[in-house]
């Protein structure tokens, strides 16, 4: 292909190229390349492509590495530091906390073993035939029922309403 | 071919790290690296601390020359290319406290220097570098080194149609600019000159 261009313009290039055709290194530029190639090996030791590729390779996996194994450590902590934070919480509580609710009412009823062995609630004005106890029952707001224990009549000093259960308010 | 193996060569020889094979090559293309370095930059010493650098990453990377990407002329000449764009990019962050030569020759033309030696080339020269730097570069590859169109293609790392129509803007540019200089005369024009 040929390109077009104005013959002055020509002209001018070609005196410019025969010009810039005369420059030469200067004794300077020929000194510096001079001592880079008298100091090349010690300065820049040549590598290899392969050693610098399998280098880097390793270096990245290295990398790759320290991070999974921090990543694990950081989750090992995380999950060691979540039950500790709860029990330090438990920890914090009042003393006299309790699981259950404070606002309910405590009943006795007094009971005796049966002929089948089985605890029954009785009449405590009835005559006692064998040991009686007093079954401490506990009744909550929130519909919870529980047997709080269960001690013989006579360690017990407190007298039961004529119906034979005491309340009592926790 | 022959020249183009020997370069291969010796770039196998720099890798093994014989660095006699260094001091082959800048023999070899140091001068015309010079030349296209000078054509890109103002100063003459920036112009062979290019070409110095060029040689210094040569030796540091000899392994990234492939001989099936282009010669090993095109492949210096690519790092150079590479190093003067750097050179200019960090020439932008820096402003001078005192007006240097450049400065005024930015605008009138200056006397001959060492590259331009007649004052008719200087202002040539001082038209050529007022060029955007890709304009600047593909006249000083075409037009200077006279190198053939696939080269530069490989040079500059670009397909050839891409050669063409950036020189054809680069020349028009030029010619205009010139005429803005009264050196070409555009009212009285003569017949185009024809360049292969």
């Amino acid at each position: 292909m040929t390109e077009t261009l104005h013959p002055q313009v020509a002209a001018l290039l070609a005196r410019y190229r025969r010009e810039l055709k005369d420059t030469k290194p200067s004794d300077s530029l020929d000194a510096r390349i001079a001592r880079l190639v008298a100091a090349g090996n010690e300065v820049f030791p040549p590598r290899h492509s392969a050693v610098r590729r399998v280098s880097f390779w390793a270096a990245a996996a290295g990398i790759a590495t320290v991070a999974i194994v921090t990543g694990i450590l950081i989750g090992m902590r995380l999950e060691r530091g979540a039950p500790a934070r709860v029990s330090q919480q438990e920890a914090a509580l009042p003393a006299d906390f309790s699981l259950w609710p404070t606002d309910s009412v405590a009943l006795q009823i007094p009971a005796e073993y049966s002929a089948q062995g089985t605890l029954v609630a009785v009449d405590p004005n009835a005559r006692s035939t064998g040991k009686r106890y007093w079954i401490d029952v506990v009744v909550s707001n929130d519909g919870t029922v529980r047997i709080d224990r269960i001690v013989p009549a006579e360690t017990n000093h407190k007298k039961g309403a004529p119906d034979g259960i005491t309340l009592q308010t926790p | 071919m022959k020249k183009d193996s020997d370069d291969s060569e010796r770039m196998a020889r720099l890798a093994a790290g014989d660095t006699g094979a260094l001091r082959e090559l800048y023999e070899k293309h140091g001068r015309a690296l010079l030349r296209f370095s000078s054509a890109m930059c103002r100063s003459r010493q920036a112009a062979e601390d290019l070409v110095h650098d060029t040689f210094v990453a040569l030796l540091r990377g000899p392994h990234l020359f492939d001989p099936e990407q282009g010669t090993a002329f095109n492949y210096l000449c690519g790092v150079l290319r590479h190093r003067v764009s750097r050179h200019f990019r960090q020439q932008k962050r820096w402003v001078a406290l005192v007006d240097d030569d450049s400065g005024v020759a930015a605008h009138e033309p200056g006397p001959a220097d060492e590259i331009a030696r007649s004052e008719v080339s200087a202002v040539f020269r001082q038209a050529m570098l007022e060029l955007p730097l890709q304009h600047r570069e593909i006249i000083a590859l075409c037009d200077l080194e006279e190198l053939p169109y696939h080269a530069v293609a490989a040079i500059l790392d670009c397909p050839i149609g891409t050669v063409r129509s950036r020189l054809h803007r680069a020349r028009a540019l030029l010619t205009l600019r010139l005429a803005s200089l009264e050196i070409v005369d555009l009212d009285n024009e003569p017949p185009l000159v024809q360049l292969s």
